[in-house]
């Protein structure tokens, strides 16, 4: 019996998966040894970021990790993926949205409907800006050319942010080229880990969301090929790089903060900043008029806060 | 056969020759893109715009490109073989260059029809059904940009510019025939 | 069939293609097709070659290549260079060999608005070599010095070839660009030392000018002298913005182009003529450029696909035990020799995706090694029997020029380049000092 191979990209760049996908998979492809080998691709190395939902329908790609958002998913969920703006204020949030929530279901029938297989959800760390020059104010973040999410994008346009798409891999040199003023696109930890850190100077705390949604998916057939118990072996493997993502994040972003010699932190004042989480809730009411599926979606993310907010502490402090 | 080359050359010509000006609107789109960017009200789409001229000043421009004979050979053993040999050696391996168009403009089709919306693996018969039955276009890709294009039209050229390419490439296998058979070209 | 040997077919039938003549982007393209289709089938096989087309268009650096090809066209096509010549001419004329130094000259300004050799290499073959024949000087110093000199136009900013470089290594183009500048200068400095000690040696190479050719009126020396501006004004109209941060690397490239030909029209040099070749002429070198790079990038996202990257940096790490000093001489000795074969474009698209990585992996200074990296493909391009220079300027020169003329005149220019070249790896800081100062780190 021949070794059964897979091909998977990821969204993030070489010295970012070393952490949050690669240790999964070679735990992976320990375990299944012979019986199947999962060989791993970084962002735009096989084929380009946005044409990664297309390469996986096909089976250029068996499996993906990205968010719905940076791959643009042909589905009624993609604006939810990368950052959804103040859906999410911890990471812990993203899967008990997913699993006890509801949108896990609602996931998992979108993508049936393109082809493809939703393996599971998964959160990152929380969306802050990094740039060159320092952000203390709204009137700060005029005219700034930042690489950003395409729906946080959208969002901070209206407060005069010219968001930037670019291949992943370039948005170092591009800083360096002039061709952006900064970053919103992580947290700290990622800013030090992919060398964002040592071309941008100042870190924002402010941030439009606390936590990345992403996932790992699969081409459906493919999936539907394997073995039940390499499914379930793979479902884990994953889990795992979820749960490595958890502690990694949470920890790395107050050390980082509060021992990171490379950036200098600003904020922007919390009266100020409510300018931005009332826009959200605007945001939301458009997004939620755009379809059905969007709607149902946007009122678990209602549901979910409103809760949150009623538990109290430690969940919500104001 | 000459009518062939003559109808594609005379196209192709026209077209790279028009082409052959994008270079001015890349220049003026860059151009507008610093002068926004001074007036701190950077544009959103010159980027981005900058890169469809690009895309369309190369495809399109790309069999013109091979008429002026643009496209650099490995010439050192081809160079100084007689006008048959070259003939003969051109008129097999242009078959690989045709190869190489086909799949691209298999992989163009395919990725057009999947910016109509169309997720499934036969896209011509999505196009047959789009223009003479009732098929429907899907979900529209768009560019991930915050200007958010849709992706079709560009997506539409490229794959009229590798046709040409292709077209092109015939209408060089038909002159090398010609050569073999003596005449004049 | 071990990836090893898919890899290794792959490499040989590309090399056999492109032995036949065919053009180079349907040789490769065709290659990394076939392989696609054999390995993946259905299931990506057709995909991977258009999917790379909207790679190439999200590569938004490319989109300097045809402004910087524009620049060079303006400038050999419109003959601006023509009383830059005259000004060295005038001013250089009284030394041994004088004529030939300013040549050098020439280049390095040329060098400085335009992106590729070509536009060096037709204005000096077509300006300054039949004056300098005309004038006795030895045949086969003047073919070198004219191929040596315009091999300068890639290493001086801007630079078509560390555009490349610069997005295959992820590295920034502006520091690039200012490593090259004075790896670029003591390179022609290194030239005219050696012309001026050959022909101290050996006047007959090198006759001085005579009284009458040189005495011009002062004042119309010194307008001479203003000829000099021009492509200098049109290089810091370009770099300041782009060094500071104002423009971007596109409008910045965009901006060159715009004022090299305001320049040509307010010279008066802008005929219909002028225009149409240089629009037509960038259209041709574009696109060029742009298929083999398409091609290139299907043919490298099948290689990656075969994982041969991490093959051939295991081989030389593990297999072989080589310290990191060793596999990067080594691979420079391997790039010159493969440049004495394969095309120059071919080299930098293929090559180059392989070696770059294996470089970071060994924790050498890749701004560093992009200087070393176009040191060597300009010796590549001007050694024999393959190389895009010699082919230019066999088309380019004089009738009386030969092709053995050729070839022998770039020996001792070749020696001086590898003299450049372990020059600067031994001492980098020759490339890091400039970039290190301008962005402070
Ligand atoms: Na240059
Ligand atoms: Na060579």
């Amino acid at each position: 019996q021949s070794t059964i191979k897979w091909r998977m990209q990821t969204y993030a760049g070489a010295a970012l998966a070393e952490h949050v996908v690669k240790p999964a998979i070679d735990t992976f492809n320990k375990i299944a040894g012979e019986r199947m080998q999962i060989e791993l691709f970084f962002a735009d190395q096989l084929v380009p970021t946005g044409e990664l939902f297309q390469a996986m329908q096909r089976g250029t790609i068996d499996a993906v990790q990205s968010d719905d958002d940076s791959m643009a998913s042909p589905t009624e969920v993609t604006v939810f993926g990368g950052y959804f703006p103040f859906g999410c204020r911890y990471s812990l949030d993203v899967p008990v949205l997913f699993n006890q929530y509801g949108l896990k279901e609602i996931w998992d029938g979108e993508y049936a409907k393109v082809g493809v297989k939703h393996i599971s959800a998964g959160a990152w760390d929380p969306c802050h800006f990094a740039t060159k020059d320092p952000i203390n104010s709204l009137a700060d973040l005029k005219g700034k050319r930042v690489f950003t999410f395409p729906t946080a994008g959208r969002f901070l346009s209206q407060f005069g942010v010219i968001p930037v798409t670019l291949p992943w891999e370039d948005i170092e040199v591009a800083v360096q080229t002039g061709e952006l003023d900064g970053i919103a696109w992580s947290g700290i930890t990622e800013d030090y880990t992919v060398g964002w850190a040592d071309v941008t100077d100042y870190f924002l705390t402010n941030n439009i969301s606390g936590a990345w949604i992403g996932h790992f998916f699969a081409n459906m057939e493919r999936w539907n090929e394997l073995p039940e118990d390499l499914q379930a072996l793979m479902m884990v493997c994953m889990e795992q790089s979820h749960y490595y993502r958890q502690w990694w994040y949470w920890g790395g972003e107050a050390n980082l903060r509060v021992n990171g010699t490379k950036m200098k932190l600003t904020s922007i004042p919390d009266a100020e900043w409510a300018q931005v989480e009332a826009a959200a809730v605007t945001f939301w009411d458009e997004i939620a008029a755009e379809s059905e599926t969007k709607a149902k979606i946007v009122e678990i993310f209602r549901q979910y806060n409103a809760d949150m907010q009623k538990a109290g502490r430690p969940y919500r402090y104001s | 056969m000459r009518g062939f080359i003559a109808a594609v050359d005379a196209v192709n010509r026209r077209l790279g020759r028009a082409a052959m000006y994008i270079i001015f609107v890349m220049m003026a789109v860059l151009l507008w893109s610093t002068i926004s960017k001074a007036s701190s009200q950077p544009s959103l789409w010159t980027l981005e715009v900058a890169q469809f001229c690009m895309i369309a000043y190369f495809f399109i421009g790309g069999p013109y490109a091979i008429q002026m004979g643009s496209h650099v050979r490995m010439d050192l053993f081809y160079d100084n073989w007689s006008v048959r040999r070259k003939a003969i050696t051109d008129a097999l391996t242009v078959f690989c260059l045709m190869v190489y168009l086909v799949v691209l403009l298999w992989g163009g089709i395919s990725s057009t029809a999947y910016s109509l919306g169309y997720f499934g693996s036969e896209p011509l018969g999505f196009f047959a059904d789009l223009m003479f039955g009732d098929g429907q276009v899907g979900t529209m890709e768009r560019s991930r940009t915050i200007w958010r294009p849709y992706l079709w039209p560009i997506k539409t050229l490229m794959c009229l510019g590798i046709l040409l390419m292709l077209l092109q490439a015939m209408s060089e296998l038909c002159k090398d025939i010609l050569r073999l058979r003596g005449e004049e070209v | 069939m071990s990836y090893e040997m898919i890899a290794l077919l792959m490499f040989a039938a590309m090399m056999l293609l492109l032995f036949s003549g065919q053009r180079v982007f349907g040789a490769i393209g065709f290659v990394a097709v076939i392989a696609a289709l054999v390995l993946w089938g259905e299931r990506g096989g057709f995909d991977i070659a258009f999917s790379q087309s909207i790679k190439l268009m999200r590569w938004y650096p490319l989109l300097t290549v045809p402004m910087f090809v524009f620049m060079g066209y303006i400038l050999s096509e419109s003959r601006i260079a023509d009383d830059l010549y005259r000004m060295f001419h005038v001013w250089m004329g009284g030394l041994r060999g004088g004529l030939a130094i300013g040549t050098i000259g020439l280049m390095v300004l040329i060098s400085a608005m335009n992106g590729l050799s070509v536009a060096g290499m037709a204005i000096g073959a077509t300006i300054a070599l039949p004056e300098l024949l005309r004038r006795g000087y030895d045949k086969r110093m003047v073919t070198g010095v004219v191929q040596a000199g315009s091999s300068l136009g890639i290493l001086v900013p801007p630079s078509v070839v560390l555009v490349l470089y610069a997005m295959i290594a992820r590295q920034p183009v502006g520091q690039l660009w200012l490593a090259g500048v004075i790896p670029g200068l003591m390179m022609a400095a290194m030239f005219i030392v050696y012309i001026a000690v050959r022909c101290r040696i050996n006047p007959e190479l090198g006759p001085v000018l005579s009284k009458e050719e040189r005495n011009l009126p002062l004042r119309e020396k010194y307008a001479l002298l203003l000829a000099g501006l021009l492509p200098l004004g049109v290089f810091f109209a370009m770099m300041i913005p782009f060094v500071n941060g104002w423009t971007s690397l596109v409008e910045s490239s965009a901006i060159g182009a715009i004022t090299a030909f305001i320049a040509a029209v307010l010279k008066r040099r802008m005929t219909w003529d002028v225009f149409e070749t240089s629009v037509r002429k960038t259209l041709g070198i574009t696109c060029m450029f742009m298929w083999i790079i398409l091609a290139a990038l299907a043919f490298g996202a099948v290689f990656d696909g075969l994982g041969a990257v991490k093959a051939i940096e295991s081989l030389f790490t593990e297999r072989l035990g080589l310290s990191p000093w060793m596999i990067l001489i080594l691979m420079q000795l391997s790039f010159i020799l493969m440049g004495t074969f394969l095309d120059d474009t071919a080299m930098l698209v293929i090559v180059a995706p392989l070696y770059i990585p294996l470089v970071g992996a060994l924790e050498f200074d890749l701004i560093w090694y992009g200087v070393l990296y176009t040191i060597t493909t300009q010796i590549a391009y001007m050694t024999p029997p393959f190389g895009y220079n010699l082919f230019l300027m066999r088309a380019m020169s004089p009738p009386e020029i030969s092709l053995g003329d050729i070839y022998r005149s770039i020996i001792p220019f070749v020696a001086v380049m590898v003299l450049a070249l372990v020059t600067v790896m031994v001492f980098p800081q020759i490339a890091l000092w400039l970039p290190q100062t301008v962005y402070g780190n």
